[in-house]
């Protein structure tokens, strides 16, 4: 699974807007499952109560889908969560890979098996599952996707996951290979990258066609997934209603969910609150947890996420070149009185690329102590002295001063700079933070024209950190500090070439040690995801991947 | 008058292409790309170049606004929007009905609540009420719309939960009947056009009672009252009548407030409409659907202010010969 998080989604009002809103920290990735560390909350616990059948649930969402058809709509965390409950993959990615390496479970596929060399992948598709309008899913279906997905015309945005995909062989009507150029860790998750899309529906329209004929698909709409497309108002709701036709009889539980577009926070508080919509996807700020806590018909899901956030120091910059520096920097400020002021207890000091919650995570990594008298003793040993007596350190004439920028409409990461500032004062360098519209953050981060930033990733399931760590993709990737590490450069292609990421696991370790030796970043915060929902709400399986993961088996009790 | 008409048209016509030119240059100056902004995820330069390409994002921006000028000019063609993937002219022909229902409840609170004000300040002026409407309506006129939006429903729907805290409809309410519906849509209603009517009342009171005074200190009206004519009717019939022509022209300038209002009503309310439609426009750096929804809106303003201008002119030859 590709998944989006090194940003917040540009669908806040502006800054001057979201402070008055009181609008908390806005996520940019989907959820992951309740699990049982202290500080993480499990929805009510359900006990031996048997699932309901029917009823409505009422989703918040800040943001409207943008289209039916995934392959040329813009790829958006609400398109996917909707789109991926109509349609279905080949194989479900689950959200496990906290605790081990993705694992996956059957959906259009059955079975799968690599061929010996691992060149070759070879799926057998569910027998008796068929479109919504009755017509059978077939391996035609699923080579015409691969050849839609790849289409130069088609311009699908994720088509370097089907790279290395030489070819999608039909069988028979319910066997299909994919072929690769070679063999490498991520192989399953490329090939099951996208929905299957319906030939016999769909491919009446030339692909050149496809990227301005949003309208075409929604009016030719065909799907498989448990849910149906009942009805769409863009910038209004959408309602899923159950599929008749869906292979498991079973399923869904709900006979509809309807999901309501209400771009302001605090009015989706409000009506999570008053009981307009029943679950809160991902939305609840830190500073609104106690009101939902304290609020009898509401539950609060909150469980470690992917996202973690730090201050890239731009290595380029002759101030922040040298790694003793950086990690000085980081000894200067105070990273647990960041996270405990902004998040209590709903977040932790980050130490690792690889969040702590996550299998690969160096078990004997912590945080840099704080340490400003350390940290001052490094930069005077590099040469920063206050030699003009300013409260400023100083070096070759120039005081040590900077620019701190994050972008708009992300208040703990603003509140942040701050607090920072404040905390570097105290050794003598001086940090001016600056709040950028997010356009003009990406502008400075491709170009390198910033100082040092407070940011964020969100970890890639297959733990492949080339985008973020790799010279390459210096101004062009995650490489936003802009670091450049020759050893790092041919660990990171290593582990790519792994044919099994478990057996990467030492060499995960030592991409750890380096990155806690250089510094390149200094992490501040790894935070919980939190979703709010009406107790009714039953089985609600958000995972680090989905909010609505498994929404079929969601139910609702009935009203007491 | 024919000349009038004309010159006027073509100056409104002019204004219009001026608007559109410096939105879009402007927009192409500042910094961000459709293609960075329409994907949560980041791309390479490699695949940002392609969609660019595919998208006609790659030819310089002079050149990419004559072929939207000219595809728009001749074939009425306003391109594809980048966000949506449909013509630009549909998404804003979807999402008219909402703001056209939203702008004409709020033109309703405005006129209503801006009038009975104007009207009660003007005939008690330098009394308590005239200081405490006229207090009143710069504080209203003066508050943000969208704080207004924000405590309204924090009151409404959280506090006293009364109304709705957003959205046209409640969910299932295609299931009841027509008074039902309607009821429903009402109460939808309330709070977003009080929100935005009552911000536009604070100003128009205070052209209605300045209108007001200034025709009441006029002979005809002192010539009526010494006729014995009843202050009802002076008031009502004289001068307000009089007073109406630049209330009238208030209407042209309220149009802008009416939309601006209308897009911050929006989204602080949920609702579909041509404000929220811009907005996500502007922040994803949609430019055909920008440059369209802008098309529109610059349009209704013009052709507001053209008729409070045809109005005026077929009223005061003074205007017309000038």
């Amino acid at each position: 699974m590709r998944t989006a998080g090194f940003r917040t989604p540009p669908r806040l009002l502006p800054a001057a807007l979201a402070g008055c809103a009181l609008v908390g920290a806005a996520l940019a990735a989907a959820g992951g499952r309740p699990r049982e560390d202290a500080a993480a909350e499990a929805p009510a616990r359900q006990g031996p109560e048997r699932p309901v059948r029917g009823g409505t649930a009422v989703i918040g969402s800040n943001a409207d889908i943008s289209g039916v058809n995934e392959l040329v709509v813009p790829a958006t965390l609400p398109t996917d969560e909707v789109l991926f409950r109509i349609f279905q993959h080949l194989v479900e990615e689950q959200g496990d890979f906290d605790e081990r390496p993705p694992t996956f479970e059957p959906q259009l596929a059955e079975a799968w098996e690599f061929s010996p060399d691992r060149k070759t992948l070879t799926f057998r598709l569910r027998r008796g599952a068929v479109w919504s309008d009755g017509v059978p899913i077939t391996a035609e279906d699923v080579r015409w996707t691969w050849q839609a997905q790849t289409h130069p015309d088609v311009g699908w945005t994720d088509a370097s996951a089907k790279e290395r995909i030489t070819d999608v062989q039909v069988l028979d009507p319910h066997t299909v290979r994919f072929h690769f150029r070679e063999a490498y860790g991520k192989q399953l998750l490329d090939a099951n990258e996208g929905v299957i899309l319906p030939k016999h529906a769909w491919s009446a329209l030339p692909f050149a066609e496809w990227p301005k004929s949003a309208d075409w698909f929604r009016e030719h709409l065909v799907t498989s997934g448990p849910f149906l497309l009942a009805s769409w108002k863009p910038q209004q709701e959408l309602v899923l209603a159950r599929n008749p036709r869906y292979y498991d009889p079973r399923l869904p539980y709900l006979d509809r969910v309807v999901l309501r577009v209400v771009p302001e926070q605090s009015a989706l508080l409000t009506m999570l609150r008053n009981g307009e919509v029943d679950f809160l996807s991902g939305n609840v700020s830190p500073a609104d947890v106690p009101a939902v806590r304290a609020d009898p018909d509401l539950q609060l899901i909150a469980y470690w996420f992917k996202l973690t956030v730090f201050v890239a120091w731009n290595n380029e910059d002759p101030r922040f070149a040298d790694r003793e520096v950086r990690r000085a920097l980081t000894m200067a400020i105070d990273r647990q009185t960041i996270v405990d002021s902004l998040w209590g207890e709903l977040a932790r000091v980050g130490s690792s690329p690889i969040l702590a919650n996550i299998w690969a995570h160096h078990p004997r990594l912590r945080p840099l102590p704080y340490d400003p008298q350390e940290a001052r003793r490094i930069l005077a040993a590099r040469g920063w002295r206050d030699t003009n007596g300013d409260g400023l350190l100083d070096r070759g004439g120039q005081p040590f001063a900077f620019e701190l920028t994050t972008n708009t409409g992300n208040q703990q990461r603003a509140d942040a700079t701050v607090m920072i500032q404040e905390q570097l004062r105290r050794v003598g360098i001086q940090a001016e933070p600056r709040v950028l519209e997010f356009h003009t953050l990406v502008e400075q981060l491709d170009d390198g024209t910033f100082d040092a930033m407070v940011t964020g990733i969100g970890l890639d399931t297959s733990l492949d950190f080339t985008s973020f760590l790799h010279s390459r993709s210096v101004g062009d990737g995650n490489n936003f500090p802009r670091y450049r590490n020759p050893e790092m450069d041919l660990l990171l292609e290593e582990i790519q070439r792994a044919p099994d990421i478990l057996q990467a696991r030492g060499k995960l370790h030592r991409l750890q040690e380096i990155v806690a030796r250089d510094q390149p970043v200094s992490f501040l915060w790894e935070s919980q995801r939190i979703h709010g929902a009406n107790r009714r709400l039953r089985d609600v399986q958000s995972n680090i991947l989905f909010s609505l993961f498994d929404l079929e088996e969601w139910w609702m009790a009935p009203a007491r | 008058m024919l000349w009038f008409l004309a010159r006027r048209l073509a100056a409104a016509a002019l204004l219009l292409l001026l608007v559109l030119s410096a939105v879009f240059f402007l927009l192409h100056a500042a910094p961000g790309d459709p293609a960075d902004l329409l994907i949560e995820e980041r791309l390479t330069r490699a695949e940002r170049e392609r969609l660019r390409a595919l998208w006609g994002l790659d030819r310089p921006p002079a050149e990419q606004y004559a072929a939207w000028l000219a595809a728009v000019a001749l074939r009425g063609d306003w391109g594809t929007s980048l966000l949506h993937r449909r013509p630009v002219r549909q998404v804003v022909a979807e999402a008219l009905p909402g703001t056209l229902l939203l702008a004409g409840a709020a033109f309703l609170v405005d006129a209503v609540v801006g009038l009975a004000l104007g009207v009660t300040a003007a005939r008690r002026r330098g009394r308590a009420a005239d200081h405490l409407i006229r207090a009143g309506s710069l504080l209203l006129f003066s508050l943000p719309s969208f704080w207004l939006g924000l405590m309204a429903i924090l009151l409404f729907s959280h506090v006293w939960p009364v109304l709705p805290a957003g959205h046209l409809r409640s969910v299932g309410a295609e299931a009841l009947p027509a008074p039902g519906r309607l009821l429903d849509l009402a109460r939808h209603l309330v709070l977003p056009s009080l929100v935005l009517g009552l911000w536009l009342a604070g100003a128009t009171a205070r052209f209605v009672r300045n209108g007001l005074l200034e025709v009441l200190g006029q002979d005809y009206v002192r010539t009526a009252r010494s006729l014995g004519v009843s202050e009802r009717r002076v008031l009502w019939v004289h001068a307000l009548r009089n007073a109406a022509v630049p209330v009238v022209q208030i209407l042209a300038v309220t149009l802008p407030g009416l939309l601006s209002g209308s897009l911050v009503t929006e989204v602080v309310f949920s609702l579909p409409g041509v404000g929220r439609t811009l907005f996500d426009a502007v922040l994803t750096r949609d430019y055909p659907l920008v440059l369209g929804v802008t098309a529109f809106s610059a349009a209704v303003v013009i052709a507001g202010n053209l008729a409070a201008d045809l109005a005026h002119g077929a009223l005061d030859p003074k205007v017309r010969d000038a």
